[in-house]
């Protein structure tokens, strides 16, 4: 009974994963709490995992890439302490779409939200890595409908990419650069495979959002209602009774 | 005993070889429409051993009243078809299957009665969307699928990469709408060794290549399997509304990631006898243990909560409904195949708690449901509880609800006797010869047909490898085939193989298919399956899930 107890207990706050199909979202968070690199396959929806960090319970939203959930995301966003905003290095395409698609769905967060960039992948980035690599698919190439796209996919993401995407990202929240967490130390690069910056990335993340935890337990459970209406298109609330 | 047998096997050459002789004067037919009324192919295969159990029969309680008896009537096809057809269909016809047969026409090999043997197993086709789709290896495949939308783009295909197969797709689009500017619908195309058939399912077109001697019906089924997983992720009002806002639109950026999920969907219609019978499996337990899984279920409820499912080893525990849903509709094992396929193909995320929007096509096309979906055994993954709620806010209260049932099942050690719960075995009927069967029963109580059920034992010796599971599972399609074929139903349906007998038997009360070892006698088939039934009377129990048990948790239900 004391294992089921411990269960019960309510995450303290909320982080979510975001990002294109294929970056390496799930492997990610797989690398982090299995401690290994597995094929995964394309996650539906969006899973929830808790992590207990310290005395708090951070509760961590790895999020489907699909364009087929898009219309979810803001309801996985609702309220989170942070967003990972996640892109594979070697795929331009994945880092243009952080912007297009995910940075507005980030609108339902907190208004003190705070945000990383994470490059995945990096152990592909090196030339010589450019060759294929039969252990995973989702190493090797976005999916089969995207193989033979443009050389613009093609084209790597390096770090100053991201540090731009990170200050574009604090412009459109309407943050100041100064008050907010510096762009070195927001924006990371990763791999999943090979294990490299991922507990790092992780970790540095769990104790920024930790202020987070302290803020809502002085303000109490009030603050948790969010007036702002979700715009989930596709969702129907009405459910089965039609 | 093998004396008095032999000339059952002797006979059957002979029919066989009758068969192919007929069926090598096939060459193509297109079956269309209101216009023209094909005679079709009845294909009477060993017709000669196909008999009725009235002459014999020793045990006339479970005699059927009506039993039709087979007829040996072989139409000589080429001729019927040529005559009436004309030239325009047949061109298209012909070319069609030119396309995707290339050149196999001109072969006048004998072709086997039971497609050939599989040439690799189905269960890598997930790795195969890169394969050479001009290589003779790409046409071999014993069942192609296509998806492709009305503008004729490429939305999916079982094997090889769509684009690379954007101008085959592009040629059964041309075929589909030619017909369709006769006001006429494209159904099949046969030739010698394959079928094809075409399904429209609003904006999107289906079509299945198939090479496995099975009805059209029944590839037809697939075909609707496949659209409703698709339905399932993206609902029929989006698909429509996209296509009307946009004809061209490519739907794989919509499916992007979902190419396993239908892979694996193909797969299990392959292996799985669930989807031939439109019936569950459930996992065999005691009685009194399933209802304490139910009762559980039962307690752990919150608002909006619709269905709780739980789900050991791939195989129906228990589910629990609303009971407001199961007054307006009720749960269609199709639906319910769908949705265990998706928790397959979902299995990287076992350590964390899914919330994914998904849409039961047969119970209603337009919306979604919200699915938790979480394992109650990690690491090792087996017991599986899903539960669905109309409310895509809900995750806590539900993940609340898993908690809840998580609790109570480990006060009572529920897990461990999940564990050594398992199919059983075919030599626990205690019929000698009988090797596998699968009984489906309609004559159950009150509250029974809200969920349609079978029971089947393991595949055991000799159908335990891949090979010959399929090649028994070939023969149930035929025989299921034969016995629902819409034209002539039948039955009762006794099959003397080479090397097994199979005895197929369709009631009011239940639908049941047997195979036995080869040497048995009829009188011998019809004794087991006495006994058999008699079997399955005393251990309904536990076979199936007698009374769906159901809770309310919206007392003041918003009906809109």
């Amino acid at each position: 009974m004391a294992e089921s107890t411990k269960k019960l207990k309510k995450p303290d706050v909320k982080i979510v994963l975001l990002g294109d199909m294929n970056v390496g979202k799930t492997s990610l968070l797989h690398r982090y709490t299995e401690r290994k690199f597995k094929d995964t396959v394309s996650t539906v929806g969006g899973a929830f995992f808790l992590k207990q960090w310290g005395p708090y319970n951070i509760s961590i939203w790895d999020t489907a890439g699909r364009e087929q959930f898009h219309g979810l995301g803001s309801m996985y966003c609702r309220s989170a302490a942070a967003v990972i905003l996640t892109y594979d290095m070697t795929s331009w395409q994945s880092y243009v779409e952080l912007e297009d698609r995910f940075l507005s769905l980030t609108d339902t967060a907190n208004s003190d939200c705070i945000f990383a960039i994470v490059g995945n992948k990096a152990d592909l980035t090196d030339s010589h890595a450019q060759a294929s690599n039969p252990e995973g698919e989702e190493e090797n190439k976005p999916a089969r409908m995207s193989v033979s796209s443009s050389s613009l996919q093609r084209k790597q993401v390096n770090r100053e990419d991201a540090m731009a995407l990170y200050a574009r990202v604090l412009h459109y929240k309407g943050l100041d650069e100064k008050a907010c967490l510096p762009a070195e130390s927001m924006c990371f690069e990763t791999s999943a495979k090979t294990g490299y910056n991922v507990d790092m990335m992780f970790e540095t993340m769990f104790e920024l959002v930790v202020p987070s935890i302290l803020k809502k337990r002085n303000e109490g459970e009030s603050s948790t209602v969010d007036l702002e209406a979700p715009s989930t298109g596709k969702s129907n609330k009405a459910g089965c009774c039609t | 005993m093998e004396t008095t047998d032999s000339p059952v096997v002797t006979s059957l050459h002979q029919s066989d070889k009758n068969e192919m002789q007929s069926e090598n004067n096939i060459d193509s037919i297109t079956e269309v429409e209101d216009h023209m009324t094909l005679p079709r192919i009845e294909r009477s295969k060993e017709t000669k051993l196909l008999d009725t159990l009235t002459e014999n029969n020793s045990n006339p309680r479970y005699l059927p009243v009506d039993i039709q008896k087979e007829e040996a009537v072989v139409f000589d096809v080429s001729e019927t078809v040529k005559a009436p057809e004309d030239g325009g269909h047949e061109d298209s016809g012909e070319f069609v299957v030119a396309m995707l047969a290339r050149g196999k026409l001109e072969e006048q090999d004998v072709c086997k009665r039971i497609s050939p043997p599989i040439l690799e197993t189905s269960l890598e086709a997930s790795t195969h969307w890169d394969e050479d789709v001009t290589a003779e290896t790409w046409r071999q495949h014993r069942k192609h699928v296509f998806v492709l939308s009305e503008a004729g783009k490429p939305i999916y295909s079982r094997y090889g990469s769509e684009e690379a197969l954007s101008s085959t797709m592009g040629v059964m689009m041309a075929l589909v709408s030619f017909i369709q500017s006769g006001d006429n619908v494209i159904r099949s195309v046969y030739s010698d060794e394959h079928t094809v058939v075409f399904m429209q399912q609003g904006p999107l077109v289906l079509v299945s290549v198939s090479s496995t001697r099975q009805s059209e019906q029944q590839l037809r089924n697939e075909l609707l399997y496949v659209y409703n997983q698709i339905v399932s992720m993206l609902t029929q009002a989006s698909i429509t509304r996209i296509f009307e806002h946009k004809k061209n639109y490519d739907l794989r950026r919509l499916l992007a990631g979902s190419e396993k999920i239908l892979d694996g969907l193909l797969n299990l219609v392959d292996f799985d006898p669930s989807f031939l019978l439109s019936a569950v499996h459930c996992l065999p337990i005691a009685s009194s243990f399933r209802d304490s899984l139910s009762q559980i279920l039962q307690k752990a409820i919150t608002p909006n909560l619709v269905f709780s499912i739980l789900i050991a080893k791939n195989q129906l525990l228990t589910i629990a409904q609303e009971k407001m849903v199961i007054e307006d509709a009720k749960l269609d094992p199709s639906d319910l195949h769908l949705l265990l396929n998706l928790i397959g193909a979902s299995s990287a995320f076992q350590a964390g708690e899914i919330w994914t929007p998904i849409c039961l096509p047969s119970f209603n096309p337009d919306c979604y449901f919200y699915a938790y979906i979480s394992y109650l055994d990690p690491p090792e993954c087996t017991v599986c509880l899903l539960l669905l709620s109309t409310d895509n806010e809900a995750f806590y209260a539900v993940a609340e609800c898993k908690r809840k049932i998580e609790e109570a099942m480990q006060a009572q050690n529920a897990l461990t006797s999940i564990a050594k719960a398992q199919s059983y075995s075919v030599s626990q009927v205690g019929v000698s010869d009988l090797r596998h069967f699968m009984y489906k029963p309609f004559d159950v109580p009150d509250n029974h047909h809200q969920l349609t059920q079978f029971t089947s034992p393991e595949m055991e010796a000799p159908y335990d490898s891949e090979e010959e599971k399929m090649r028994l599972l070939d023969l149930y399609r035929d025989m299921h085939g034969r016995i629902h074929n819409t034209s002539r139903p039948l039955k009762l349906i006794y099959h003397v193989g080479l090397r097994e007998t199979l005895l197929a038997w369709v009631t009011t009360k239940f639908e049941l298919y047997t195979c036995f070892s080869p040497l048995v006698t009829k009188s011998c088939a019809i004794n087991a399956i006495t006994k058999l039934l008699r079997w399955v009377k005393k251990e309904e129990d536990r076979l199936f899930i007698r009374y769906p048990p159901k809770y309310s948790t919206t007392p003041n239900a918003s009906k809109s």
